[in-house]
């Protein structure tokens, strides 16, 4: 048996570089595997909805800064759940090039999410602003690897998801402390550290270990 | 051995396999793994809440219903993770021939689910009451909001089920998670927004009265509980119908119970909303007529708790230990006109002195009002930030200072109003407010013959504490009225409190009718 029955996709030849069109095609194969297009499909939809919301939002509340952090956590945690590999130890004992992809693809979803989030809030007024968002994805973002990391890909919704749930309180009493970043304003020196230090942390745990993957799920 | 040794077959065999089925899925349930983070969440967002409010059983109740917002996303998520189970791990078609229909496996497989996630906010819910138990000085737990939180629950449960079962793939989880938050986010935008409709939202706790505004003085209105738990009952009755549809659900009988149970929950959800929409605002919390119980009109019997001062300040039992800060609030002022004309012989604690719908699904609460003969200060404190919420202690004395002092001075000297204006309605708006005084000021000039009654209240307003700006003449001076009435307003203020009252019992007919002068005031 080989895994190229799992999730029909078929593994790329074995000892051969990534570069020119094998590359590609490992990188595609990669992609296929961790259902990266239904992600960007995802983003895109997460994009419009941000858009929706920020046309009926009002300018000032905790609900005018609630709703588009939940659409950026749902970015980050779809993000997350792409990182789960339906190979488990057989891609982890062959993929020599598996740590580069991971690294990319998590790069590669993050700066899109990201750009998707901006092209949705544009000319829109959006609560903390452009930078606020990068910010707070990225740090959702993080959060997500690193629940990948720790429970699964399956499961690296639970992390943004939870983080959200904190946030609600902390924003409606107006908790101070840079690990809640949402709280903090967006030019904030010590929440884009934070933010952007579970961002690294994330990505460079994924990127070495690679999601807790469990072939059952 | 024959057919007649073989033992017939149980009758218990059908009831007992689901049954079993359920212990099984409650021993071997994902949602154990995630009890601490759901007790972290319930901790942060509902406990902490609550315990930093004043520890009214209404406020607590309140922040209890708030918990569906914490902790419904995540469990909406678990249950899509777990409802997806079988889709994930290509075994819909195995579970589908086995002796126990799909649906009822489905269904116990829910059931296990929302029994670990109730019982983390049932836990949580005796646990606030618990403590509120031990602080509260009245009254007893709300119900109608837990249970209104406890559907709450079971509803993102079965959504999350029905999605992660119908819908089985990587992203289902995390996209019910996120709908669910959006959901219930976009549930307090469209109530904001006045959607009479909204009003069935499930965080909605008798619209926008402040929390500490009812379940006190009347008993807690339950007609919007009632619509909330019939929506969210419905919701999930149709969400777990839907399981039921699809062929390999079951026979031909089972899926038609299943149908015929999602329509029924889709018509009682969409009947809840209906009558949602019927709803209104009164003083006491939502009314809806057609789940209304004019029992709940009736005002709850209590022996209030009073202060023995000059003018008795009388309290609900619940907020005895504001007590304090009233009298102290209110006591230096009563001191100075009690017995007067038009000073009030009681203060009394109401529940609202009116309500009023604003934009925003704002409320406009009906400050003191001070009526009847012999005249009754009528004191709500709901709505006023209490001690221990928001507010120091100070504050809170500052606050009621400044409502109060304007409408008990007007009572007992009568309204000033500067010459050729009318007085504003209830309230004089004389000098001494902050935004007047320096000697940028413009200088207003006083009516004649309410000289003697300006200097008397800034005088007693002095004397009372009364804060700046709270439209009553205060502290040191009165600049734009001229130096001869802050003269005399000293002058009063230094006499003895007895010599006072003395004189303003002698005086207090000719100073309302505007006969008194500024040099014959002693």
């Amino acid at each position: 048996m080989t895994a190229a029955w799992i999730d029909g996709v078929s593994q790329p030849p074995r000892g051969r570089r990534p570069q020119g069109p094998g590359g590609l095609r490992l990188v595609r194969l990669h992609a296929a595997s961790r259902r990266v297009l239904t992600c960007l499909l995802v983003l895109a939809a997460c994009a419009v909805a941000l858009r929706t919301a920020l046309h009926w939002l009002p300018r000032g509340g905790v609900y005018s800064r609630q709703i588009p952090l939940t659409i950026e956590a749902g970015a980050a945690a779809v993000i997350g759940v792409t990182t789960r590999s339906p190979f488990g130890e057989p891609e982890r004992a062959a993929g020599r090039w598996l740590p580069f992809l991971r690294l990319c693809s998590g790069l590669a979803l993050a700066a899109v999410a990201v750009g998707a989030l901006a092209a949705g809030s544009v000319s829109a007024h959006m609560a903390g602003g452009t930078a606020g968002m990068v910010r707070d994805t990225a740090g959702f973002t993080g959060i997500a690897l690193l629940t990948a990391v720790l429970a699964g890909g399956a499961l690296a919704w639970i992390g943004p998801v939870a983080y959200l749930g904190i946030t609600t309180p902390a924003l409606g009493a107006f908790w101070t402390t840079p690990w809640i970043w949402p709280t903090r304003p967006p030019h904030d020196r010590g929440a884009a550290i934070c933010a952007a230090l579970i961002f690294a942390a994330g990505l460079m745990l994924v990127t070495v270990r690679g999601a807790r993957d469990s072939l059952r799920d | 051995m024959t057919a007649a040794l073989v033992p017939a077959p149980s009758r218990r065999v059908p009831l007992a396999a689901p049954a079993r089925l359920l212990r099984l899925e409650l021993r071997r349930n994902p949602m154990l793994w995630l009890l601490p983070l759901l007790a972290i969440l319930f901790w942060l967002g509902v406990y902490r809440p609550a315990m930093a409010g004043p520890p009214f059983w209404n406020v607590r109740a309140t922040v209890l219903q708030h918990a569906v917002l914490f902790l419904g996303p995540l469990l909406a998520g678990a249950t899509a993770w777990v409802g997806s189970r079988d889709g994930r791990r290509g075994l819909t078609d195995l579970v589908g021939v086995t002796a126990v229909p799909r649906w009822a496996s489905q269904l116990a497989t829910w059931a296990a689910t929302t029994c670990w996630a109730e019982a983390v906010y049932l836990g949580g819910v005796a646990v606030v009451y618990g403590v509120t138990a031990e602080q509260a000085h009245w009254g007893g737990p709300l119900w109608w909001p837990a249970a209104v939180g406890a559907a709450g629950v079971a509803t993102c449960c079965a959504l999350g089920f029905a999605a992660g079962a119908l819908l089985p793939g990587r992203f289902t989880a995390a996209l019910a998670a996120v709908l669910v938050f959006l959901a219930l986010g976009g549930g307090a935008f469209a109530l904001q927004n006045n959607g009479t409709y909204a009003q069935i939202w499930p965080l909605n706790v008798q619209d926008g009265l402040p929390p500490d505004s009812y379940g006190v003085f009347y008993p807690y209105l339950p007609d919007l509980a009632i619509a909330q738990l019939m929506f969210l009952a419905g919701l999930a009755v149709a969400a777990l119908g839907a399981l039921g549809l699809p062929a390999a659900a079951g026979g031909r009988w089972l899926r038609g119970a299943a149908a015929a149970l999602a329509a029924a929950g889709l018509a009682a959800a969409g009947t809840a909303v209906g009558l949602a929409g019927t709803a209104r605002l009164e003083a006491h919390g939502v009314v809806i007529p057609a789940l209304h119980d004019v029992a709940s009109d009736r005002p709850v019997p209590y022996v209030p708790v009073c202060a023995h001062s000059a003018v008795p300040v009388c309290v609900q039992p619940a907020y005895r230990s504001y007590l304090p800060a009233v009298t102290a609030a209110l006591g230096p002022l009563l001191e100075q006109v009690a017995g007067l004309p038009g000073a009030p012989v009681r203060v009394t604690q109401v529940a609202v002195t009116s309500v009023q719908q604003e934009p925003s699904n704002g409320v406009q609460l009906g400050g003191p009002a001070l009526s009847g003969s012999p005249p009754v200060l009528y004191l709500p404190l709901a709505g006023l930030s209490l001690p221990g919420e928001g507010a120091t202690t100070a504050q809170f004395i500052d606050q009621l200072r400044s409502e109060d002092a304007t409408m008990i001075l007007n009572s007992v000297i009568g309204d000033i109003a500067p010459a050729g204006q009318a007085a504003p309605a209830g309230r004089a708006r004389v000098g001494g407010q902050a935004g007047a005084r320096g000697p940028a000021s413009v200088p207003v000039r006083v009516a004649p013959g309410a000289e003697a009654q300006l200097a008397i209240e800034t005088a007693l307003a002095e004397l009372a504490g009364v804060p700046s700006g709270s439209g009553v003449p205060s502290g040191s001076g009165v600049p734009m009225a001229g130096r001869p009435l802050e003269a005399a307003a000293h002058r009063f203020a230094e006499l003895p409190a007895a010599a006072r009252h003395a004189w303003l019992a002698a005086h207090i007919s000719a100073l309302r009718a505007g006969r008194v002068t500024l040099s014959e005031i002693p």
